[in-house]
C-alpha cells in the first residue's frame, strides 16, 4: 500500500504544481537553513582529533595567588604554567608522549634576494608535539628527541610557507634564517588546517595553526619572548623575558601529555600532585591542591569552545524549520480539503479513516523528502559560500562539510517538516463524514 | 439482506434539529431489487447513506446480511463497506485523474487483494460493461453513460451482495439510461440485492418492489414484479456463475 501511496502522491504533486511547488520551496528553504547552521554547529562541536581525544589530556596546575582564586565560579585552574613548573612537569616519563608548548614570532630571511624578510609566528614545542596531534607531513618529519635536549637549530615549516620560499619542492635539508640562527629544514608539513587548533585552544581555537615549528629548548639560547598570553599575579623582574619569567609566578606555557591507560593518567596526576606538595614546603602553590589532567572534549567545554552562538543559531534555525512548516499548513489544508469529494468516493469505496490519514501523510512527506532533497542541494550552496571564506589556501578538505550523518539529519528535518505541515491537514481530510461530499463530486 | 427497525437520524445545524429519518423500518431481501422514490427532502438519500454506513444515527437497530451493524468502529464499517456493499451514485464519482482501469481497482486495493487477483477482476468487469477498449481512459475522456458503465464495473469487481445505487441514471439520456437499467437488472439476476433510488416511475417499475419514502419514512410499498421468495441470492448468485 505504502507504493501505492507514493504514487498517489506523485500524481497529487504533479496534478497542482504551483501550488506543489510552493510547498517543496518553503520546506526546501527551512531545512537548508535549519542544515546549514547545525552543519556549523555539529562541524565546530564535534571531537576534533578522533581516536585520540580521550589520550591527549591538558595539564594544569594551580599556582595562582592564595587570595584571589583564577576562577571563582568554577574554582578551575589556571590555563598556563609557569617556566619552572613546566620544566618539572616534562621530568616525568609517565605519560606516552608529553609537549610543552608556546608562541613567539621570529623574521624569516629568505634565501632570495627577491623577497625581503617578514615576521612570522612560531611555536616553540618538542618534538612528541607532532605525533601527539596527528600532524601531517608532506615532505621529512618532525626533529628528534635529541635535538630537543641539545637543542639543534632545525625547524619544521608549513607547506604554505614551503611554496613561498621554495616554490613547493622538497626542502628537507635546506637552510632557513630566523631572526639570527640558520636553521635547517627536517620537515615539511602537508597542508593542514584542524578545524580547532587543539594545541592552543586558550587563546583562539580557531586560528590557523603557525607556519614554523622550532624546539622549545631555543627559547633561552635564543632569548626569546613569547607573543602569547602571559599572566602573572607576582611582581616581575628583569631585563629579558626569561629573566622575568624565572623570577616570578608568570603563566605562559600550554602543555599535553598523551596516556595509553587511565592507570599512567592517574601516576601521572599523582607526580604533579607529589611536586606541588613539595614545592607548597618551599613556599609556593598556596592555594588548595587543585591539579587537573583535561581530556580534549572536556577541555572544549569547560573553554566552551564551540561558541555559544553556532549552538545559539543551530537551535533558532530547527525553529525556523518549525515557523516553515507551521506556515505551510494552510497550503496543505487547502490542497486536501480541495479534493474532499474524491475522499469521500474512496471513503464510499471502504477505505477507513487511517486509510485516507496515512494516504496524506505520505503525499506530505513525499512533499517533504522533495523539499529536504532540495534543500539540501541549497545547504550544499550555503555550506561552499561559507567555506569560500573560511577556507585557508592550499588545503583541500573542506571544513564544513555534510557528513552522512548531516546527511541523515538533514532528511529527517524534511520528514520532520513534512509531518508538521501534514498531520493537522491529514487529520482535517480523513475525519470528514464520507457522506458529506459524496451528492457534490 | 438489509433490516432497518426504528432508525431515526437527526441532523443539527447550531440550534436546528432536522430528523432525516424518523422510525424508518424497512427489510429488503436477499436477490430483492427494491426501488426508493419520493420528493426532495424526504430522506431518500440519508437511507441510502446510513444503509451503506457513511453516515451514523441516532436511534434503532441496522442488520446487515444477518449482522447487527448499527455500532461499529471505522475499520470494521470500511471492511463492511468494501467487501459488502457497492455505491452507484448518479454524479458517477470516479476518480477523475485514473483511468479506468485504477478508478475500478481502488476498492479492490483497500481489500488487500494480490496484484494478479485484481487484474483477473479489473478486466472481466471491465469486459461485462463492454469497456476492454477503454481501458486506460481517464473520465474525462469518456461519456456519462461509459463513465456511469465504469463505476457499475468498479461494483462488479468488487462482487458486493448489496449494491446501492442514488439516481444512477438521472444524468444520462434514455437510450443510456435504459441500457444502465438494463445492466442493473441482469446484475440483480445474477442474485445480488438492489436497492435504487430514482426519480424516473419507468425505472422505479422495473424493480420487484418500489417504496415511497415521505417525511423519513416508509409510507406505502407496491409490489411491482414477483420475487421469487423460493430462492435465495446466493442462491442466484451461484447459478449466474
Amino acid at each position: 500500500m505504502l507504493t501505492h501511496n507514493l504514487w498517489l502522491a506523485w500524481k497529487s504533486v504533479r496534478r497542482n504544481p504551483i501550488l506543489s511547488f510552493l510547498i517543496i520551496a518553503g520546506i526546501a528553504l527551512g531545512v537548508a537553513v535549519s542544515t546549514s547552521f547545525v552543519t556549523v554547529w555539529h562541524v565546530l562541536a564535534k571531537d576534533p582529533i578522533p581516536g585520540k581525544s580521550d589520550r591527549l589530556h591538558y595539564v594544569r596546575l594551580d599556582s595562582w595567588d592564595p587570595v584571589q582564586p583564577w576562577d571563582e565560579e568554577d574554582n578551575a585552574p589556571p590555563p598556563l604554567l609557569t617556566y619552572q613548573d613546566m620544566r618539572a612537569a616534562m621530568k616525568s616519563d609517565i605519560p606516552v608522549r608529553k609537549a610543552a608548548m608556546a608562541q613567539t614570532a621570529l623574521y624569516v630571511y629568505p634565501g632570495s634576494p627577491d623577497q625581503r624578510p617578514f615576521r612570522e609566528a612560531v611555536r616553540l614545542t618538542f618534538s612528541d608535539f607532532f605525533p601527539m596531534f596527528d600532524v601531517p607531513f608532506q615532505y621529512g618529519s618532525g626533529w628528534s628527541p635529541a635535538a630537543d635536549a641539545k637543542p639543534e637549530a632545525v625547524t619544521v615549516i608549513s607547506s604554505e610557507l614551503n611554496e613561498r620560499l621554495f616554490g613547493g619542492r622538497d626542502s628537507v635539508g635546506e637552510r632557513l634564517r630566523l631572526a639570527d640562527r640558520e636553521f635547517r629544514i627536517v620537515g615539511v608539513l602537508a597542508p593542514w588546517r584542524p578545524k580547532v587548533l587543539v594545541y592552543d585552544m586558550s587563546q583562539n581555537p580557531y586560528a590557523e595553526p603557525e607556519q614554523i615549528f622550532i624546539p622549545f629548548n631555543l627559547f633561552e639560547p635564543m632569548a626569546l619572548s613569547a607573543t602569547g598570553n602571559q599572566i602573572t599575579w607576582t611582581r616581575v623582574d628583569g631585563n629579558t623575558f626569561m629573566e622575568r619569567a624565572r623570577n616570578s609566578e608568570m603563566i605562559w606555557i600550554g602543555m599535553w601529555a598523551e596516556f595509553d591507560n587511565a592507570g599512567q593518567r592517574q601516576a601521572y596526576l599523582d607526580f604533579l600532585n607529589a611536586y606541588v606538595n613539595e614545592q607548597k614546603k618551599a613556599g609556593r602553590f598556596q592555594r588548595p591542591l587543585n591539579n587537573r589532567l583535561t581530556a580534549v572534549v572536556d577541555l572544549m567545554e569547560e573553554w566552551e569552545v564551540v561558541p555559544r552562538q553556532a549552538k545559539a543559531l543551530a537551535v533558532i534555525s530547527l525553529l525556523f524549520l518549525v515557523i516553515a512548516a507551521l506556515n505551510l499548513i494552510g497550503l496543505f489544508l487547502g490542497k486536501f480539503l480541495a479534493r474532499a469529494s474524491v475522499v469521500g468516493v474512496r471513503r464510499a469505496l471502504g477505505a477507513s479513516r487511517r486509510a485516507i490519514f496515512l494516504q496524506h501523510l505520505v503525499e506530505c512527506e513525499l512533499i517533504g523528502l522533495i523539499g529536504g532533497a532540495c534543500g539540501l542541494l541549497l545547504s550544499l550552496g550555503t555550506l561552499a559560500l561559507v567555506n569560500r571564506y573560511y577556507q585557508p589556501a592550499g588545503v583541500e578538505e573542506k571544513f564544513f562539510t555534510l557528513d552522512p550523518g548531516m546527511m541523515l539529519a538533514a532528511i529527517g528535518f524534511a520528514l520532520l517538516a513534512g509531518a508538521i505541515a501534514g498531520v493537522y491537514p491529514a487529520w482535517r481530510i480523513c475525519s470528514i463524514p464520507p457522506a458529506r461530499h459524496l451528492k457534490n463530486q | 439482506m438489509l433490516k432497518m427497525e426504528n432508525i431515526t437520524k437527526i441532523y443539527r445545524t447550531g440550534l436546528v434539529e432536522t430528523r432525516a429519518l424518523r422510525d424508518f423500518t424497512l427489510e429488503v431481501r436477499e436477490g430483492e431489487f427494491v426501488t426508493i422514490t419520493g420528493p426532495s427532502g424526504s430522506g431518500k438519500t440519508t437511507f441510502l447513506n446510513v444503509a451503506g454506513l457513511l453516515d451514523a444515527f441516532e436511534h434503532g437497530h441496522y442488520f446487515l446480511d444477518g449482522a447487527d451493524v448499527s455500532r461499529l468502529s471505522d475499520v470494521q464499517m470500511s471492511r463492511i463497506r468494501n467487501e459488502k456493499i457497492g455505491f452507484i451514485f448518479q454524479s458517477f464519482n470516479l476518480i477523475p485523474d485514473l483511468d479506468v482501469f485504477d478508478n475500478v481497482d481502488v476498492p479492490l486495493r483497500y481489500r488487500g487483494l494480490p496484484a494478479k487477483e485484481r487484474k483477473e477482476r479489473i478486466e472481466s468487469a471491465v469486459a461485462r460493461v463492454g469497456l476492454s477498449s477503454r481501458m486506460r481512459h481517464v473520465p474525462s475522456q469518456l461519456s456519462g453513460g461509459q463513465q456511469q458503465r465504469v463505476a457499475i464495473a468498479r461494483v462488479l469487481a468488487g462482487d458486493p451482495k448489496l449494491i446501492l445505487a442514488d439516481e444512477p441514471t438521472g444524468n444520462l439520456d434514455t437510450a443510456m439510461a435504459r441500457e444502465i437499467m438494463d445492466l442493473l437488472e441482469q446484475i440483480n439476476e445474477a442474485g445480488t440485492t438492489i436497492v435504487m433510488v430514482t426519480h424516473n416511475p419507468e425505472h422505479a417499475a422495473r424493480a420487484h418492489r418500489q417504496l415511497h419514502i415521505a417525511d423519513g419514512r416508509v409510507i406505502d410499498f407496491e409490489r411491482v414484479t414477483p420475487f421469487p421468495l423460493n430462492r435465495t441470492g446466493a442462491e442466484s448468485r451461484q447459478a449466474a456463475r
